[in-house]
């Protein structure tokens, strides 16, 4: 009999099987090989089980409050690693803010200056700008910085890199949005910085522009004063005279076009020394700029290089004869000038200007060999029936050349078609637009 | 054999027409019940899976694009409703499991316990504490660091939780007492939310809190508003009653496999559509509107139809009648339950896929980081993979009839274990390559679709076999006794629960998803919680193996059930019979 058979059978045998349950054994019928019935059965002699029961309640919920108390207070912690190898170097792995530290050194170990059994009493106290919280042990050396060391950090707002960082990873400043200046010892053999603004060494790559170094700008330019506390306050006001602490546009305050450009030009232009010939990867990540002046002679812009910079509203390239190191925009600085990116830009990295909708034009000069995957996905929009944002893309190249390139997926910018998304129109062999007036 | 298939649709045809109205012999649901079952689940499910769009969580993308409120915020509520959650629950497990028909004086101090909680949560909401709380205090102090909480908010929301659970309480007792004789055990709470719950789905879009300026207050306030919405039931309980619609095992799984699967056609449509009507918007998932209109609009239409098809939908468990059912007290209720070794089993194998717990949904993070879909190409690869675990579905009787829940569930483990494995190598052998990464990927979410939804059928009615068994033991389902056993594997569960979280932090993965689009981070975020994931699968087979609860012992808890309704019906009937006799007298 073959073995589908038998199954056959067991399953007709299973269903078949009847029992008989006198009515007097309703409650306590014990099927075979299951536990016997128990209802309405007293559980008085059951102590010893119901004080474990109540024993084990207890300990879970301080445990899970233990945890969860110490998952939540999980703030205002160092975290250092000695590097394999290098015997008294040390690498940052973690920075995590008490809410209160607004500056700080990467130099030496630094502690929190308190009992960190007691946070609430220094949590609690913690404002911010309090930074004497933080104690440096300068005798233990740190040399590098882990990816995502100050990742999200809402509170920092400078960092000082000492002589000693000799690596930084370019995902260590992610996202911390208060950060306006970052730092480096003038004796640092890797890393510089102009005015707030990270760079190699020699100059040849811009690392990090940091997310709020516009508000450390406004206050440079006049546009904000210092309190009697130290605390920044913006003078910018809006129709009704409330304190705003930028401006965003004319709209609803007393301030003309001519204001706004000259405020624009002051904190919200950046120009990339000549000097360099790679923006490093989500460098200008989330920068509130309008305008920036790219160098002829770059190189590369690199993975999220200008990622969710949704205010730019223009990008130029320009070319001296002369080095420029000067990163504030003024009247005549440059010989020759004109808009969109320079000639000589050979990589385009991945999500490059992705979300960066405030661009209306875009020129790919024929240098280009390499454009990463969504490089600028996003960065159109269609409303009221009509594309904003760059609504067409020109090549300089002829479609065959271009295309030889190493060009990624989805590089285009998409927007709504019916119910699909569809690329924007390329014009190939297209002539660079002229600089505006 | 174009004969044969004819012959056979006739057969059908002839079945469905004579039994129409009244089921066949040794069946309980006719025909007709199986087209309500079809609509009124599909509604239900639909609905439910609208509702998904909403939750008071940092994955919500109302939470997330409008409310802005700092991550911990969450951990924080959690924290503060925690030490008297157990309470509630205890309180709910006596009612839940005794249907709401309490003994009288045990019901009137539940209303007080209730009532007093209603107004002492009132207290705490209204009354403004702040001059009373010390700043320099350590308590206070701690918890004023916390962004987004204060310690006087931290009141309210303590406020919130009891008046909630007050709140709840009571109208668990009274809505349960007068709906469930009428309307069964899962089903009757449609009959008294329905409208409130429709009411804050459109409150929840409308009212403006969170443009309050004020985080700490907008949290408060926030986490009120989400109780409200928390407070109305609308789960996926039409499916829970085709999951105890006919005391026949052929009958049940045929129930589940036919028109509850073909049900689920209308979601597949929905998560086409959902995605479409919002890309709509000018800002897709980022535009209130969504929230405004597009759920509440869809919701309050899948909630209507729930209530016009679910009304004869009527749940068979063989039991005593109302009057006659086995009273549970608390310690019953609890070493009821922990008698239930088979409770014991699926509680271990629970335990163990908390490895793989606050992991991020990878499909997800596939599909719209890897692949920036949206619209309705997002809207069809999701109805794609998800279909594909439909049609395999209408095989599951077959499936059961040929081998052992066991198997199947083990064979279900070890292909998630491989299928995430080969996941793992897509990411990390071509994960440059983006098209071709993500095609492998799809076609192995597909594979694991088609294999996920027989297994998940064999689950579901593992469950119910295990309430059946219960009844057996107990008198009673106890479902929710059967909650302690999250309480046991809850201090675990938190612990291994913050690995991945704290692994994710490592990867950049904070407050701010945009890290997704860093490829390198993004494929860390997806890895390295997936090979935890792989462990866990691997791992559940172990006390599975100890899973031993056959067709024939159910077979026979069944029979004793049936006897069981059988004799308490006979004796109630005599009881009345006698009753009126004397009155006639």
């Amino acid at each position: 009999m073959s073995k589908n058979k038998i199954k056959t059978k067991k399953s007709q045998v299973v269903q078949d099987e009847i029992l008989d349950i006198p009515e007097d054994e309703i409650w306590t019928y014990q099927i075979e090989g299951l536990a016997p019935p128990k209802i309405n059965a007293s559980y008085k002699n059951k102590k010893g089980a119901k004080i474990a029961f109540v024993l084990f309640i207890v300990f879970a919920i301080i445990f899970s409050l233990y945890f969860s108390v110490r998952a939540l207070l999980n703030t205002g912690t160092l975290e250092y690693k000695e590097i394999e190898g290098k015997s008294g170097e040390y690498e940052l792995i973690q920075f995590s803010n008490n809410g209160s530290i607004t500056e700080f050194y990467v130099d030496g170990i630094a502690s929190l200056n308190y009992d960190t059994e007691d946070a609430g009493m220094l949590l609690g106290e913690a404002q911010a700008g309090q930074n004497d919280v933080v104690a440096y042990d300068r005798s233990k050396t740190v040399t590098k910085i882990h990816e995502y060391a100050f990742n999200c950090d809402g509170t920092l707002q400078k960092i000082y890199i000492s002589a000693d960082v000799t690596d930084i990873d370019i995902n260590a400043f992610y996202s911390c949005w208060a950060l306006q200046c970052i730092y480096v010892d003038e004796n640092n053999p890797n890393y510089c910085d102009i005015d707030g603004v990270l760079y190699n060494k020699d100059m040849t790559e811009i690392l990090c522009y940091p997310i709020d170094h516009d508000r450390y700008l406004r206050l440079k330019e006049g546009y904000a004063h210092l309190d009697e506390n130290g605390v920044q306050v913006s003078d910018l006001v809006d129709a009704n005279g409330n304190i705003i602490e930028e401006l965003w546009d004319t709209k609803d305050t007393n301030y003309d076009e001519a204001y706004f450009e000259e405020y624009n030009l002051k904190v919200r232009t950046y120009v990339i020394p000549s000097t360099v010939q790679k923006i490093g990867p989500l460098c200008f990540n989330y920068a509130n700029l309008r305008y920036v002046y790219l160098p002829e002679g770059l190189k590369e812009i690199g993975t999220l290089g200008f990622f969710d910079a949704g205010q730019i509203n223009a990008i130029y390239s320009y070319k001296n004869d002369e080095i420029n190191m000067e990163t504030k925009y003024t009247e005549g600085m440059f010989q020759t000038v004109y808009p969109s990116l320079p000639e000589g830009l050979e990589k385009i990295g991945s999500d490059c200007f992705t979300k960066d909708r405030g661009l209306t034009y875009m020129y790919i000069p024929s240098s280009v060999t390499y454009i990463g995957h969504h490089a600028f996905w996003d960065a159109v929009y269609k409303e009221g029936g009509d594309l904003h944002g760059i609504s067409e893309m020109n090549v300089a190249c002829d479609e065959a050349t271009f295309k030889s390139g190493s060009i990624g997926s989805q590089w285009l910018p998409k927007y709504d078609y019916m119910l699909f998304k569809k690329n924007i129109d390329v014009n190939y062999s297209a002539e660079r637009m002229a600089m505006p007036e | 054999m174009a004969n044969g298939i004819v012959g056979k649709a006739k057969g059908l045809f002839t079945e469905i027409k004579d039994h129409w109205s009244t089921p066949a012999e040794g069946k309980y649901v006719p025909y007709k019940e199986y087209l309500d079952i079809w609509l009124a689940v599909g509604s239900n499910y639909s609905g439910t899976k609208v509702l998904e769009y909403i939750s008071f969580a940092a994955g919500c993308y109302l939470i997330m694009y409008h409310y802005q409120l700092p991550y911990v915020v969450f951990s924080a509520i959690a924290l503060i409703n925690m030490p008297l959650q157990k309470f509630w629950d205890i309180l709910g497990m006596m009612i839940n499991d005794n249907l709401g028909f309490l003994p009288k004086k045990k019901e009137r101090t539940l209303y007080s316990v209730y009532f007093f909680s209603i107004i002492l949560g009132i207290f705490l909401m209204v009354f403004n504490f702040t001059p009373y709380l010390n700043p320099q205090n350590a308590v206070v102090a701690a918890i004023n660091s916390i962004r987004g909480v204060s310690a006087a908010s931290a009141i309210k929301m303590l406020g919130t939780h009891i008046l909630w659970n007050g709140w709840a309480g009571s109208r668990n007792i009274f809505w349960r007492k007068k709906l469930v004789p009428k309307f069964g055990r899962y089903k009757y709470f449609l009959y008294c939310d329905i409208v409130p719950k429709c009411i804050v789905v459109i409150l929840i879009g409308w009212l403006p809190v969170y443009n309050i300026p004020d985080v700490v207050t907008r949290v408060w306030v926030g986490n009120a508003l989400f109780a409200l919405y928390g407070l109305f039931g609308f789960n996926n309980c039409m499916e829970t009653c085709t999951q105890n619609i006919s005391p026949n095992m052929q009958e049940r799984i045929l129930i589940r496999t036919y028109p509850l699967k073909l049900s689920h056609i209308l979601n597949s449509l929905m998560v086409l559509v959902i995605p479409m009507a919002i890309g709509f918007l000018k800002d897709e998932w980022a535009d209130i509107n969504v929230y405004k209109y597009v759920i509440p609009i869809i919701f309050i239409s899948f909630a209507m139809l729930t209530m016009v098809f679910s009304t004869r939908i009527k749940e068979r468990i063989p039991q005593p009648p109302l009057e006659k059912k086995v009273q549970i007290n608390f310690w019953d209720g609890i070493f009821g339950v922990m008698r239930n070794k088979y409770r014991w089993v699926l509680a271990l194998v629970g335990l163990i896929d908390s490895l793989g717990s606050g992991m991020l949904v990878f499909t997800t993070v596939v599909y719209l980081y890897t692949f920036r879909l949206s619209g309705l190409t997002y809207g069809l690869l999701v109805s794609l993979v998800s279909f594909a675990g439909t049609p395999p579905d209408f095989f599951t009787p077959f499936f059961i009839k040929r081998f052992s829940y066991k198997q199947v569930m083990i064979f279900y483990y070890i292909t998630r274990a491989i299928g995430y494995g080969a996941v793992v190598a897509a990411i990390i052998l071509c994960g440059d390559n983006v098209t071709l990464c993500g095609t492998l990927c799809v076609i192995i979410l597909i594979l694991l679709e088609i294999t996920h939804t027989i297994p998940m059928a064999i689950h579901h009615d593992m469950e119910i076999r295990i309430n059946d068994y219960q009844m057996y033991l107990s008198g009673e389902r106890l479902e929710s006794f059967a909650g302690i056993f999250g309480w046991f594997t809850g201090p675990v569960t938190t612990l291994i629960g913050m690995i991945i979280p704290i692994l994710l932090l490592k990867f950049g993965f904070n407050s701010n998803w945009d890290v997704l689009f860093v490829d390198m981070s993004r494929v860390k975020i997806i890895v390295i919680p997936l090979l935890f994931e792989i462990a866990g699968y691997i791992l559940m087979n172990i006390p599975l193996l100890f899973w031993d609860y056959d067709s024939v012992k159910q077979n026979k808890v069944i029979q004793v059930l049936k006897r069981r309704a059988e004799v308490t019906e006979k004796l109630a009937a005599e009881q009345e019979a006698t009753a009126q006799s004397s009155v006639v007298n």
